[in-house]
């Protein structure tokens, strides 16, 4: 089972998903990025998609999860680097996030937060 | 129409989904589909594998190919029926078409094509896909499974050797029982032949006998009246006759008697051959038969001056336990040869114990003409008789050697000759079962059963000296008062005195009072108490003994 390692930035955590995830792998992420929000006091996490090719449903309830979960530890998350394809595939399976933001890349997922926290700041 | 097939995979566990839609994808590109059906075809294979593993529902997986359209199957393995739910409902999003056969057996997805678009041959499509299949468990499963067979190759080529060599075996095996059936065969056949011929044997031999017995008996009463009329002619009261007369008639009854004698062998040989000598043991003092023997012999002697008649008994073998007449015809016999046969020096009659053997031997040694080897055996044929001058002298029949080896033989001893030509004879009679003493001198069996005194007579002949047989009472209180024995066999049922009177008036008659009973009676519940009794039935040797000893150790004891 694969590990995903999980990046600190300030206050901001960082999740790369590079490999196709297990069952075991998603629910240990979720688990581990929930301890770590706490630990970290995290204000934000982002999930970088951008290597992912191929999003199903059951990716998309993690990610809308993971969200889930983040907002209840009073984080926000944002879901960068979503391919074009995977982003058509997940309208025409009629999967929404479950409010999921969503930010181009890296750097505007990270401006996106900033923005967010000064809003209510 | 049927797709063709391009590549099966498992479909097992999470590792295999992911598997499954990268080929999907792979296919999608090689069927000529373009980057977002790639896309839209993995998200559905993706979405149908999860569903299935959801429901531990194991499946092959197979990618095909038509002309217009690429065609994934899920077969699944069994499991329970697929219910159309929210995988499928994704998947027919993405796909042209989503179907479900058999019950759900089958999950069929199709996305079409368009074939001009398609630049890569279904071969190198395969190829390339069989790539992508998974090195993990269905490679290993191969791997195994070729071990496997070739394991079970070399187990059927061994079963092959196997059988070969056991049809060797069973071939073998065939062919020796067919040897020793044949074999068998033989053998039987060899033995009944064997059996008929010695049937015929015994039928010659006994037809034989009868023929000698026969012609013994029928010579032997004209024999007794020329005898008889001879010396009518020659006695006194009869007519004058002149010298020339009276000497002719005197050779007429010399051969007379002379052939009555060989019919006389002949007819004791004859009774020897036919196994009806019946040996009585008695106690013999061999020292006195031997100086009786030396008697009677001697005047045939005595007319050689030159042989003299040597008596050597040794003290240990003075008694024997043997038929005296028997044991006197065969000495006599050997005696007779060897003066016939010895001109001058000495005929020998020597008796040695032999502890060894558990016999004793009897030896006429004589210092006569001897006999040649090659002649050893024949002298015991019968009617044999070795050439030479002195044998034309000599009257005889040749039955004697033969006669005397019959007698040895019914006695359970043996006769033989040693001798060489010119140096004399050595005749060995050998009679085993030297008996000690007898342990007691004089035993009565009274009993009317006539085969049980045979039997009792038997079974006590080493043990006392002389058995006396009583049929009835009256006859055994004779006996007894004429010989008093050292013990009486007594049966209680006879006839005139049966044996409880007996036993009363043996009480009253001093004489006998003392004289040790066993009672041998058939019905042992009914014996008188006070004497020792033994049931006839399964009556053992070693059994009356015992319990005649004890009976007169004990009388002796009072």
């Amino acid at each position: 089972m694969e590990r995903v390692p999980i990046l600190k930035i300030g206050d901001i955590l960082i999740v790369s998903i590079q490999v196709d995830l297990e069952d075991q792998s998603v629910l240990t992420l979720q688990e581990d990025l929930a301890e770590a929000v706490v630990k970290h006091a995290a204000r934000g996490v982002i999930i970088d998609i951008s290597v992912v090719e191929i999003v199903d449903s059951f990716i998309g309830r993690m990610l809308a999860t993971i969200a889930g979960m983040s907002r209840m530890l009073d984080a926000q998350t944002v879901v960068v680097g979503m391919r074009p394809a995977v982003a058509i595939t997940l309208v025409e399976l009629g999967l929404n996030l479950g409010g999921v933001r969503t930010a181009l890349n890296l750097e505007k997922g990270i401006a996106l937060l900033d923005h967010v926290r000064s809003a209510a700041r | 129409m049927t797709p063709t097939e391009l590549l099966r995979v498992r479909l097992g566990d999470d590792q295999d989904v992911f598997t499954v839609r990268r080929i999907g994808r792979v296919a999608a590109e090689l069927a000529g589909l373009e980057a977002q059906d790639q896309i839209r075809v993995a998200t559905a294979l993706s979405e149908i594998g999860r569903e299935l593993l959801a429901m531990a529902s194991p499946a092959a997986v197979i990618f095909g190919l038509t002309p217009g359209e690429l065609v994934i199957t899920f077969e699944r393995d069994g499991g329970p029926p697929f219910q159309p739910s929210e995988g499928v409902t994704l998947a027919r999003r993405l796909m042209d078409d989503v179907r479900l056969d058999q019950g759900g057996g089958v999950i069929t997805l199709v996305k079409r094509t368009s074939a001009n678009r398609r630049r890569v041959s279904v071969a190198d499509t395969r190829a390339a896909l069989a790539r992508l299949a998974p090195v993990n468990a269905l490679d290993e499963l191969r791997e195994q499974n070729r071990e496997l067979a070739a394991t079970l190759e070399e187990v059927l080529r061994l079963n092959t050797e196997l059988q070969e060599t056991n049809q060797g075996v069973v071939a073998l095996y065939n062919q020796l029982s067919a040897e020793m059936e044949e074999t068998n065969r033989g053998v039987v056949a060899l033995y009944a032949e064997l059996e008929d011929k010695s049937s015929q044997l015994r039928e010659a031999a006994a037809t034989r006998n009868r023929f000698w017995a026969t012609v013994s008996h029928e010579l032997r009463t004209p024999l007794n009246s020329i005898i008889g009329l001879v010396r009518l002619l020659i006695g006194q009261g009869g007519d004058p006759l002149a010298d020339e007369q009276r000497h002719q008639i005197g050779l007429i009854g010399d051969s007379a008697e002379t052939l009555l004698g060989l019919v006389g062998e002949l007819l004791d040989m004859a009774k020897a051959e036919s196994g009806r000598v019946d040996p009585q043991p008695t106690s013999v003092d061999t020292l006195e038969l031997a100086e009786q023997l030396r008697l009677t012999m001697g005047p045939a002697a005595h007319s050689r001056a030159e042989v003299d008649i040597v008596i050597d008994v040794a003290e240990d073998a003075r008694r024997v336990f043997v038929d005296e007449t028997m044991l006197i015809r065969i000495l006599r016999n050997l005696m007779s040869n060897a003066l016939k046969f010895t001109d001058r020096g000495e005929v020998r009659l020597t008796a040695r114990l032999d502890a060894a053997a558990g016999g004793v031997v009897l030896a006429v040694s004589d210092t006569g003409i001897g006999i040649s080897d090659a002649d050893h055996e024949r002298v015991f044929e019968e009617f044999y008789q070795v050439p030479g001058p002195i044998q034309a002298r000599a009257r005889g029949t040749g039955l004697g050697l033969p006669y005397a080896r019959r007698l040895a033989e019914a006695m359970g001893g043996t006769l033989e000759l040693t001798s060489s030509l010119g140096d004399g004879t050595v005749a060995t009679l050998r009679i085993p079962h030297h008996m000690g003493p007898p342990e007691v001198e004089r035993i009565l069996v009274a009993d009317d059963d006539e085969a049980f005194r045979a039997g009792a007579h038997r079974l006590l002949s080493d043990f006392a000296a002389h058995v006396d047989e009583a049929a009835d009472g009256v006859a055994a209180l004779e006996l007894m008062t004429a010989n008093p024995p050292d013990l009486v066999l007594l049966d209680l049922l006879m006839p005139r005195l049966d044996g409880g009177v007996l036993l009363q008036r043996m009480a009253e008659q001093d004489l006998l009072r003392d004289i040790p009973v066993v009672v041998v009676t058939i019905a042992p519940d009914q014996a008188p108490e006070g004497f020792p009794v033994l049931s006839k039935q399964g009556l053992r040797r070693d059994q009356l003994l015992e319990v005649v000893r004890a009976a007169i150790r004990r009388r002796g004891d009072d």
